[in-house]
This record gives C-alpha cells, structure tokens and sequence, in this order.
C-alpha cells in the first residue's frame, strides 16, 4: 500500500472490478417490437383534462382517443364519433359515436363519459387550464367563471349511449378540429371519483387509446403495452418504451448506441447530420416574432415599426438557425391553412431608414436608446445578436440586449411588457384561427398593447365563415393588416423539427403538430 | 454523549424553521409565479387554479397553512406534477440518489485517501507532482465536461458502458466516477496537506524512535491522525453526494432528485422547492452531528470537551 507500485495496482485491481462486476452484457435481441424514444420531461399528469404540455400530449394521444383525430394534412376525421352534423345555424353539432369502442377494462364506451369529461373540465373546482378550449359551447365560459352554478345549464349532453349534443354560442366551423385535442377525450366518472388524485396510477388509470399504460418509474420511463381491446386496427408495436431524457446531447448518445430508435437532434448537432440517411426534417406549427408594445415611444409610431421590419434581412437568420427554423415574413406558419409566404414587409434598408427618417429620425438621430428584451436561452441569445448587428448595419440604430429567466420575463410580459421583445407561439390545433386571434384586443397573448376594431372584427367573422376560400381571402387580409400595415410584430421565423429515425422502424409520420401516432409505427428486420 | 446527541438534534429543528421560513419568503419575493405560461392564462382561469392551490389567500395565511402542514409531515403537492404530493417525489428519487452519492462517495475516498498518502511519503518525487497534476484537474474540470469525455471514451470508442440511463450496476459507473472525481481530488489535495503535517508531530518521531517499522507507524500513527480534515469535510459532503447533482443526472438521464433544485425553481414549483430545501437541510444538520461523533471516535480529546 505504501509503495508506488503496489497503489497502481490497487487502482488497476479497483477498475477491473468495477469492469467485472459492471462491464457490458450482451443486448437483449428479442425486443424486436418494442419501440423505443426519449421524452424531454417527466410527463407532468396523464390526467388529460388537466395536461397542458407537449410531453403529456404525446403519451396520452396514444392511450386515448377523442371524437376525431388528424389525418397527415391535419383534417379532423372520424375517430370515436363514426359522423357528425351540424344544424342548419351551425350552431348545433350531433356526434354520432361508434357502438364497439370498449375501455381497457372492458366497459363499453358511453356518451356520458364526454359530457362527464367536459363538464369536468369546466367546473372551475378542477383548475384545468385549458377550459378555455370549450368556451365555444353555450354557457361553458358562465359555469367556468363561477357565473352559473348548474352543470346542466352547459350545451353537452348525452341524448343516448352514442349520441352527444353539443350546442354551441356562435356556429364554430373548425369545432371538431377541437375535439382532436386531448383535453376533450372522454373520461370515466367512476375511476376518477373511486382514486381520487391517484387515478392515473398504473394500477387504476382506464384508457381505450391503441396502448396502455403498463409501468411508470418516474422521472425514469414509462413503459406502455398495446391494448388488446383497442376498437381500431391492431397496433403493430408489442410495447413502448419511454426515457425521460432531459438532456437532448444525451438522447442523442443514446441514438447512437442504439439504446432508443428515435431522436430530436439538438440544434448545434443539426449541421453534423444533415446528409445522414436517417435525418429528416419537417415544419412545425409555430411561429416566433418579435413584439413592439406600440403605447411605448419610439413605437407608437408605426413608420418606425416598419423600418424595424424592412430593416432585417431574414434570410440572414438561416445561418444562426442551422436547419430548426425557416426565415418567414408573414405570420401564419408553413403546414397550415392559409399560410402564404408572399405577405410580409420585404427587406428594404433604403425605404426603411426613409421611413425612419420621416419618423423624425433622419439617419437616427436622436433615436432613443432601446433594449430588446428576451427569455434566456441560446437560440434567442444568437438571433437577438444578429438581428442587433442588422440594426446597426442598417438603420444605424444602437440596440441594446436583456436577457430574463423565463418566469420573471413571463410576468414582466404580463405586467408591463417592454418597448421592444421577443415570444414566439405554437398552434393549438391546426387553424389559422388559432395564429390570428393571438392579436385580437381582447387576447390575454397579446403584449403589444396593439388594437385595431378592424382587425378584431374580421377574425371573428373568419372564424365563422363557411365558405373556404372567403374564408381564405379573411386571413390574407389579416395577414397584411398585422404584418404589412399596422405591424405590432415582426415575424421572424418558423420553426422545423429535425430528426434521426433508425432505418428499421417504418410508419413514423411527423406531422406539423407534432403528434406521434404510434400505431401506425412497424419495427421491419432490426438486426441487435 | 446521548445527552450531547439529543441537544445537537433539539438545536436542529429551529435551523430547519428558519430554513423553511426564509425560503418561503424569498420564493415569493422571485417575480413569475408557477402559473405563468408562454400561452398566457385567461384571467378567470389562473383564478380557478389558483385558488386550488390556496395560491388567491393573503401571504400570511398560506404561511401558516404550510407550516401547519410541515408539523404534521406533510410537504403539500406539486404544482408541476398533477396529483403528485412532494412526499411521492422525495420518496421515488431520493433513493436513486442516494444509491448513486453513496457510489461516488465510496470511489472518492477510495481514490483520495491512498492518493493523498501517497504523495505526502513521496513528497516531490514524480509520483507526488503527478498526482497532484492529477488533482488540480480534477478539481478543475467540470463534471460535464467529465462526463462527456468519460461517454466519448467508455460509451462511444470503447463501448464498455452505456452512456446512460439507470437500469442495472454497469449504468452506474460512469455517474458515481464522474459524480465522485472532483471529490476525489480534493480529499487527496486535503489529505497529502495533513498528512505531511502529522508526519512532523512528536509522537511520530517516538514512534520511529521506537523502532516501529515504517508502514506500521504510517497507518496506525499517521493516517489515523491526519483523518480529521477529511472526516470534517465529508459531512457536508455526504448530504451534497446524496441529494444528488443537478448536472450529473441530468447529462446521465437518471431518475435522482438532484434535478429539482433547479427544475423545481426555474417551474416556480414551491412546495417542490421548499421540500427539496428542508430535505437538504435536515441533512446537513444530521451528517454534522455524525461527523461530530467521528471526531470523538478518531480524537479522545474532544470526547473530553
């Protein structure tokens, strides 16, 4: 022990035991349809009318199933409800469900299990935040808010065990897209009122989606089995397992070991893979823009704002974005109705510093010192510096950067949102109603202090409209008043998912909306 | 001595009272609340969740309710995990961190003890500046950068270990040495200073004069007395092992609690946060009194005292 040599040999007998006790086995081979992938987080709740969050989404859109579902363009079609029609006002919907769907204990599915899981989501004693989704339906907002006391008096009803009702405040045309989101999926009154709380437990949870959940070791995995008593086509998985990964450089690792089949690339990985055969890339429905709070000088005055937009060349964002993000002008994002990348204030240094210098701000002088304010992270860091560089270059203006913890910037956002910041949105579900009606003056999301009565007026009346291509034409319009006439926000780009998907795993469809069906995914000559 | 025990406990529980009251205060004081979201809340919704969690009633009052709770054991729920009591989640990671800190803790001295011996007998010889090299890295380097190379080499080249996850004893290596080497480092820093310190004391030179054989006089008389530092700097350092580290688990994917420190602050999650604090606390209390108890054993002078 004292000498030299006898403490390598201590180390070198201490390291090959720790090898010969931990050393790797061999893999197991016969895993073969078992799929596995990293979520980012431990799943908050699978309590769905309770779930807010991206990580909870993916696991309860495969242990359950609503009304509709998406199809690859994003249409709602048939899923538990077999048909459904509106009335002649549009203001009332009859879903007409299947009579085979059966819940993972055996008990057919019933119409009350909506009216019970909506009302649910109502009752303001739930705190579910996303009640707000069914506040289209008669008296939902009055009984959220406490107004009304009386369940009953809310427009769902169960009129037989596959017949629901629904009526509506205004005739919603996008409504069944609606019912595609998990927080509308039906649940079962009595599991949740025998387990209380525990009623996602394992042991207790009830599901009728393409698998269920077999095992959860939190913050770990969960391990989900297919459910034999699925109503649709038999899913071609035995199992899936789910790491709870935080860390995206990990997941990759894991990828490359081939220890989980399926990885998001983190962004500095991106340039690496591109021309790997397993690397895919695809749109995402969200948008991320820059905000002028247009009660705050200099941006009460809207020459400003649009020199600030015709002052940043977008393409230049390619090179900070490496692939997760396309350059766009207008607001609605590529994969989504209504998406048209021909609106948009185009890159134009010379007009730009004209219209400041009408502003009063000839080669900005006497330009007020601006901060541009954003959460902290390194991909808004990176953009936040180039669009600062831009500026400089071209308006010959002096920005100043800020960068926030993300809860303290959320509640300055809320309270008194700064001359000049940074958010982005992400869709709800795939309408465009969904982008448009974030800038209306009555939208809690929007932090620019921005209201034109036009504007308000025609999203509501697109949110109606009937006939697609009128209804088109309404978000154009809309379109040109936020980003070309009255810009209380400069769009900047929209973001894209990039992936490795192992060559034997076959059927994984990305969608815009980030929806993994694992159903439709087959495991085809894995090799160990 | 039990006398002694059961005053060090009795003093542990005003420390635990200040802690939780002071984190209490300063969490309210952070701007952004556990409900603020990019998609903004409508109003009368945030009211709704709010007052699920007590959040709508006067500070004071959800003060009391908190501590009422803490008296009888109860740490209340998270607001992040829907349905989970802070209890559930201690009680599903702590173990895991446990499992890993005692790992690294056992590699640490493992390594630092017999290095920190070692280079104190062979002061200034190669192996000693080697060591020492050694060391200075070790402390230097930030364990993801550790852990990031130890994957590249044992993960990726040599394919030995897997570069995460927690499934069975060869998932833990790479943690517990990245966990364990800055550690490691230190203790060998500490324990060569003391090490060379009691090699001049008096009792040394008797011992020698008596013509004990040197590795006898190293161990029994040596070592055993140069173990002080180390022992002190342990307790601290278990209740840090233990409770787990943010990065490490984090870059390994395992399920320890560590990742609440900061997770659990950046989601504003406060009860989660108080938990994960008290937790903290009410070890650093306990592996000092464990620590005092050491002294006692390796020192009779401070049974004395």
């Amino acid at each position: 022990m004292l000498h030299p040599r006898s403490f390598v040999s201590y180390l070198i007998s201490l390291l090959s035991i720790i090898i010969f006790l931990f050393g790797c086995n061999p893999k197991n081979l016969d895993e073969i349809t078992t799929f596995r992938m990293a979520l980012s987080s431990e799943p908050p709740t699978l309590d769905w009318n309770l779930a807010t969050d991206n990580v909870s989404f993916d696991v309860i859109t495969n242990i359950m199933e609503g009304l509709t579902e998406f199809d690859e363009d994003l249409n709602p079609q048939p899923a538990i409800a077999r048909s459904w029609d509106f009335s002649e006002d549009g203001k009332k919907i009859i879903f007409h469900l299947r009579d085979d769907v059966l819940w993972s204990d055996g008990r057919p599915l019933k119409a009350e299990d909506f009216e019970y899981s909506w009302k649910r989501l109502l009752n303001p004693a739930t705190g579910a935040e996303y009640a707000y989704f069914l506040y289209d339906i008669l008296n939902a907002y009055e009984y959220n808010t406490g107004r009304i006391k009386d369940p009953d008096k809310v427009g769902v009803r169960a009129i037989d065990d596959h017949t629901l009702e629904v009526r509506l405040k205004k005739p919603v045309v996008y409504f069944p897209s609606l019912t595609t989101f998990m927080v509308t999926f039906p649940m079962r009154r009595d599991i949740v009122e025998r387990y209380g709380n525990r009623w996602t437990d394992p042991e207790h949870i009830v599901t009728l989606g393409p698998f269920r959940v077999k095992e959860w070791f939190h913050e770990y995995k969960l391990i989900l089995e297919r459910n034999e008593r699925y109503y649709g086509k038999r899913p071609y998985l035995d199992m899936v397992v789910m790491y709870i990964v935080g860390e995206r450089n990990t997941a990759l690792s894991l990828y490359e070991t081939g220890d989980i089949d399926f990885v998001e690339l983190p962004t500095l990985a991106i340039p690496r893979y591109r021309s790997h055969p397993e690397y895919t890339n695809y749109p995402i429905l969200r948008g991320y823009y820059y905000g002028f709070n247009v009660k705050k000088p200099p941006f009460d005055d809207v020459r400003v704002r649009r020199a600030f937009a015709m002052a940043i060349d977008r393409e230049e964002l390619r090179g900070v974005l490496q692939g997760s993000g396309i350059p766009t002008s207008s607001w609605i994002p590529q994969g989504m109705k209504g998406y048209n990348p021909g609106i948009g204030l185009p890159f134009d240094p010379e007009r730009a510093r004209r219209l400041l210098a009408e502003a009063g701000y000839p080669d900005a002088k006497g330009f007020p010192d601006i901060e541009l304010v954003f959460n902290t992270d390194m991909l808004n860091k990176l953009v936040a510096e180039n669009v600062q560089a831009q500026l400089e270059k071209n308006l010959g203006i002096r920005v100043s950067l800020d960068n926030q913890e993300w809860k303290v910037y959320l509640s300055k956002l809320s309270e008194d949102p700064p001359a000049f910041y940074r958010l982005g949105w992400g869709a709800d579900f795939p309408d465009p109603d969904n982008f448009m009606n974030l800038f209306t003056s009555y939208s809690g999301n929007n932090h620019t202090n921005w209201a034109n009565p036009i504007y308000d007026r025609l999203v509501s009346e697109a949110s109606i409209e009937r006939d697609e291509k009128k209804r088109m034409a309404l978000y154009d319009r809309l379109q040109r008043i936020l980003v070309e006439e009255d810009v209380p926000i400069i769009p900047l780009f929209s973001t894209r998912g990039n992936v490795l998907i192992k060559p034997y795993v076959k059927g994984l469809e990305l969608n815009s909306m980030e929806i993994l069906y694992l159903k439709k995914i087959r495991i085809e000559g894995r090799k160990g | 001595m039990i006398g002694f025990l059961l005053r060090r406990i009795i003093w542990g529980i005003p420390v635990l009272f200040v802690v939780a009251t002071i984190t209490f205060v300063m969490l309210r004081l952070v701007p952004g609340g556990p409900f603020d979201r990019e998609k903004k809340l409508p109003p009368e919704i945030k009211a709704n969740v709010e007052a699920k969690y007590h959040l709508n009633e006067p500070l004071i009052k959800q003060y009391l309710l908190y501590m009422g709770g803490l008296l009888k054991g109860d740490l209340g729920p998270s607001y992040k995990y829907i349905g989970r009591d802070v209890k559930d989640i201690i009680r599903d990671t702590f173990p895991v961190s446990i499992q890993l800190g005692l790992l690294a803790a056992l590699f640490s001295v493992a390594v630092g003890i017999p290095l920190g011996i070692l280079s104190a007998i062979k002061k200034d010889s190669i192996i000693d500046r080697g060591s020492m090299l050694i060391s200075i890295t070790g402390i230097s380097l930030p364990n993801f950068v550790l852990g990031a190379i130890l994957i590249v080499i044992f993960s990726h080249i040599l394919k030995l270990f897997p570069p995460a996850l927690w499934e069975d004893a060869r998932h833990m290596v790479l943690p517990a040495i990245t966990l364990g080497a800055g550690p490691a480092a230190y203790i060998a820093r500490l324990m060569r200073t003391s090490v060379l310190d009691t090699l001049h004391k008096d009792f040394v030179r008797t011992a020698k004069a008596k013509g004990l054989p040197e590795h006898a006089v190293i161990i029994k008389h040596v070592v055993r007395n140069s173990l002080t530092p180390v022992v002190t700097i342990m307790g601290p350092l278990t209740a840090a092992f233990v409770t787990g580290s943010f990065i490490v688990e984090f870059i390994f994917s395992i399920p320890g609690m560590g990742r609440f420190f900061i997770t659990a602050v950046t989601n504003r999650d406060y009860p989660l946060i108080m938990g994960v604090t008290l937790l903290y606390t009410f070890l650093i209390v306990m592996t000092n009194i464990i620590v005092d108890i050491l002294y006692a054993v390796l020192d009779p002078r401070v049974r004395v005292k």
